[in-house]
């Protein structure tokens, strides 16, 4: 199965993992409601991820990036996944790979804030890819 | 030298003269032949001196001149001075010293070159007065003199060398006898070790010595020591009547007269003072080494905070709406600033290890895949010129205690280069397990590529910090010429060495690297359990998911997930896998309360690692310290999967990483409910 216009930004058998749990391959009831939650749970996340870069919280927001990571893993939202990820170790003073220091707070929430917005503009993206295979454009 | 030897020259008279006649008739000539068949050289002169009796010996060192020849000759025509014998003037000093005295007379002769020595013997027979016969005797004592002169030079030496050793000041040099006591001592000893001669000799050499030396025996090992090998040396602290102590170097040496050991020689330098020395210039360089190192250190910490500033602002800039000229000139911008930015981390890096400031964490590493996932990071970006390649060892360890991190960076630092200098052809990674023992491998992983290769002149320097092999190259190619120093230095940090070949292809490089990587013991179960299942799979021609299904009936699982979207999941996947009785926990605290209450306790227990108010780590430890023995399953989102594994070095039965996928899950499902079902004494409901 494979979904039109995701191929880098959707993991193909992580997805297919998901798909495979409907009942009813016309319905797509399950897959369904966990896609849609998981937008409403992005968006919320991403709005909450606003409001902790303005308090410059930087634990929190790393931990907000770990969240999001569980549930974006888990449908193979790829690079929503690593933008989180991404979050998550800048949030703890750590480049993107988790490698090395940073070195200060500022730069830390100055790469988290560019992340978010990528994260963001990246699950807008994949957003539509979805609406668009669950036939829901409006 | 005069010897009288008391003979009467007046010979007794005989009463019987007609027997005294016929006596002296066999006397003549019995001494005749006597005389003539002497070994020694011998002869008999009238009072005129003339040759009257000649031996054999004499005749032997003359050399070919017959006896009658020189019968009734002057005794002069002997002593040619070509002859080896003592010249003319000295045997006429003999003859005339002889006859004066009237008494045996003895003269010892060295020839002038001292290669020989006679000793000449005359003996005058007076009668009546008159001078009737010289006998004259030449001994030969070259042999003799050798022997005296040499002893003569012996005893000179002996004694050269007591005084030397006695009146040396700056070395206590003293024997000890076979047992250890003192037997001599010298100005240096007493100088520096503050004994006198008589308080010391016959004491033990081991008052010289420290208490815990003593405990050790070390004084009776080194003497040991010192028989065995032919000599002891040792450096260390002495100390002197006083009780001060000071740096002494000690050379022991076992003396033997023939095959007996007569004791030892001592020899102690009192190092003090180079040792002070030494240790000034090793604190003074160790203090300007860690103060570069921290200089760099903090410079490149300061450097790359604004640095990141200005990469962020020109980020930025690039995203808003420049014309090409601006764009390109931005891009440039960008570039070199990334490998400034580059270059500051190696300087740090390398700072940090030269400082030795850098520690390397022990956790658990795959080899596998942190070699894939370093490959796939670079298949995304390669140029299409270059054939990525990977062969990994299936006999590599899925898991071991090392530092990820660091193997990490050298296998990306070699890819990067490898990549980096290769425009077509292929780059290949490849890993094998080199060595294996009872307690740790030693993983060999090699880095080849068809690039611009090494040239034989820069090998020995490659890995020599600031290096790059070609000047020409630096201008083509960015770096500092850090990266391999690091990598050397982090390959030895893994207990390891790293090293280049040329890629006997032709054409491009090869560069190894070892490191050694602990055994893990708590795996050990992990690993049978999944040569069991596997087992299990041959044995049964059903398939896991009917396996599992059959497995699954009456069992109860607790989820503890803190994501709804994941929990939805995973419920969704776990009934489907045939489970029907799924309770959920929404954090670490929750999870432990179910299950300690759930009784009989769950058969399975997922447990999510991050969680809030209680971490899954110390859920699954408090489960276990109220004696709860389910399996607890670790799922983790962590993108190392050796943190994963060290989960299980924590307390957890298993660990799968997320997305969580189903066969895998199906797998670790099926391990822990068969061990379970060995294990467990409840009955299944």
């Amino acid at each position: 199965m494979s979904i039109p216009g995701a191929s880098d930004s959707i993991d193909a058998a992580t997805f297919e993992q998901i798909l495979e749990m409907d009942d009813d391959e016309d319905e797509r009831e399950f897959s369904k409601s966990i896609v849609y939650d998981f937008f409403t749970q992005a968006q919320s996340t991403f709005d909450k991820m606003d409001d902790k870069i303005k308090n410059k919280d930087l634990k929190t927001l790393s931990e907000l990036g770990h969240f999001l990571k569980g549930s974006s893993a888990t449908l193979g939202l790829t690079k929503v996944k690593d933008s989180c990820e991404k979050i998550q170790h800048y949030g703890q003073m750590k480049d993107e790979t988790g490698t090395r220091d940073l070195s200060s707070d500022s730069e830390a929430l100055e790469k988290v804030m560019r992340t978010v917005e990528q994260a963001k503009r990246e699950f807008e993206d994949v957003e539509k890819v979805l609406k668009k295979f669950y036939h829901d454009e409006a | 030298m005069t010897t009288s030897l008391g003979l009467n020259p007046e010979s007794p008279t005989h009463p019987f003269p007609s027997l005294q006649s016929a006596l002296s008739d066999t006397a003549e000539s019995l001494s005749s032949d006597l005389l003539s068949s002497s070994p020694i050289p011998t002869l008999v002169l009238d009072h005129s001196l003339a040759i009257r009796c000649v031996s054999d010996g004499l005749l032997g060192v003359l050399g070919g001149r017959g006896r009658e020849q020189l019968l009734g000759s002057h005794v002069d025509a002997i002593f040619d001075p070509k002859l080896p014998l003592p010249p003319l003037a000295v045997i006429r000093e003999a003859l005339s010293t002889a006859e004066k005295t009237k008494r045996l007379h003895k003269l010892n002769h060295v020839q002038p070159d001292g290669r020989t020595a006679w000793s000449i013997r005359c003996l005058p027979i007076f009668r009546h007065g008159t001078l009737r016969c010289i006998q004259m005797e030449l001994y030969d004592t070259t042999e003799d003199y050798l022997k005296q002169l040499e002893l003569e030079e012996r005893i000179t030496t002996n004694e050269t060398f007591r005084i030397l050793v006695e009146t040396v000041r700056d070395y206590a040099i003293f024997m000890l006898d076979p047992k250890g006591n003192v037997a001599t001592w010298n100005a240096g000893a007493e100088f520096f070790k503050g004994w006198k001669r008589e308080e010391i000799v016959g004491r033990h050499f081991s008052n010289f010595y420290g208490k815990e030396d003593r405990d050790n025996d070390k004084p009776g090992r080194e003497l040991r020591d010192a028989i065995r090998d032919g000599r002891c040396e040792d450096e260390g602290w002495r100390y002197r009547k006083d009780g001060s102590r000071f740096w002494a170097n000690v050379v022991i040496t076992p003396v033997y007269r023939g095959d007996t050991l007569i004791g030892f020689s001592k020899v102690t330098r009192d190092l003090t003072e180079r040792r002070r020395a030494e240790e000034k210039l090793v604190s003074a360089f160790e203090e300007a080494s860690k103060l570069k190192s921290e200089f760099l250190a903090n410079m490149s910490h300061e450097i790359r905070t604004p640095m990141h500033g200005m990469l962020s602002a020109l980020t930025l800039l690039l995203d808003t709406q420049l014309n090409p000229e601006q764009l390109d000139l931005a891009k440039v911008i960008q570039e070199s600033g990334e490998v400034l930015l580059q270059v500051i981390n190696d300087i740090l890096d390398y700072s940090k290890l030269a400082s030795g400031s850098f520690s390397v964490s022990s956790d658990i590493i795959s080899v596998t895949d942190i070699i894939q996932s370093v490959f796939r990071s670079y298949e995304k970006c390669h140029t299409p010129d270059i054939v990525l390649e990977s062969n990994l060892d299936p006999r590599l360890p899925k898991a071991a205690e090392g530092d990820s991190l660091r193997y990490r960076q050298i296998v990306q630092n070699l890819m990067s280069n490898a990549t980096k200098f290769t425009e077509d052809g292929y780059v290949q990674v490849n890993a094998h397990l080199q060595e294996e023992d009872d307690d740790s491998y030693l993983i060999l992983t090699e880095v080849i590529d068809t690039g611009i290769g090494i040239p034989p002149a820069a090998s020995s320097s490659l890995f020599t910090p600031f290096t790059q092999f070609d000047n020409s190259a630096t201008k083509r190619y960015k770096g500092t010429g850090l990266g391999l120093s690091i990598c050397k230095s982090l390959a030895e940090l893994l207990g390891g060495h790293i090293g280049f070949r040329p890629n006997p292809g032709g054409r491009g490089s090869i560069f190894w690297f070892t490191a050694r990587l602990k055994k893990i013991k708590q795996l050990k179960h992990l690993e049978t359990s999944q040569d069991q299942s596997r087992a299990l799979a041959v044995s049964t021609p059903a398939t896991p998911i009917e396996d599992i299904k059959l497995a699954a009936v009456n069992r109860s699982v607790l989820l503890a997930e803190d994501n709804q979207i994941n929990q939805k999941v995973m419920i969704k996947m776990l009934s489907g896998l045939g489970f029907d009785d799924i309770d959920l926990a929404n954090d670490g605290r929750e999870a432990v309360n179910m299950a300690v209450e759930h009784s009989p306790p769950y058969d399975i227990i997922l447990m999510d690692i991050n969680m809030p108010l209680l971490d899954g780590v110390t859920a699954a430890k408090e489960i276990r310290f109220a004696s709860i023995h389910s399996p607890v399953i670790a799922m983790t989102a962590n993108a190392l999967k050796g943190h994963a594994e060290s989960y299980i070095a924590k307390g957890m039965t298993d660990y799968i990483s997320k997305p969580v996928d189903r066969k895998h899950l199906v797998k670790i499902l099926l391990n822990c409910l068969n061990q379970g079902g060995l294990q467990s004494s409840h009955e299944p409901r």
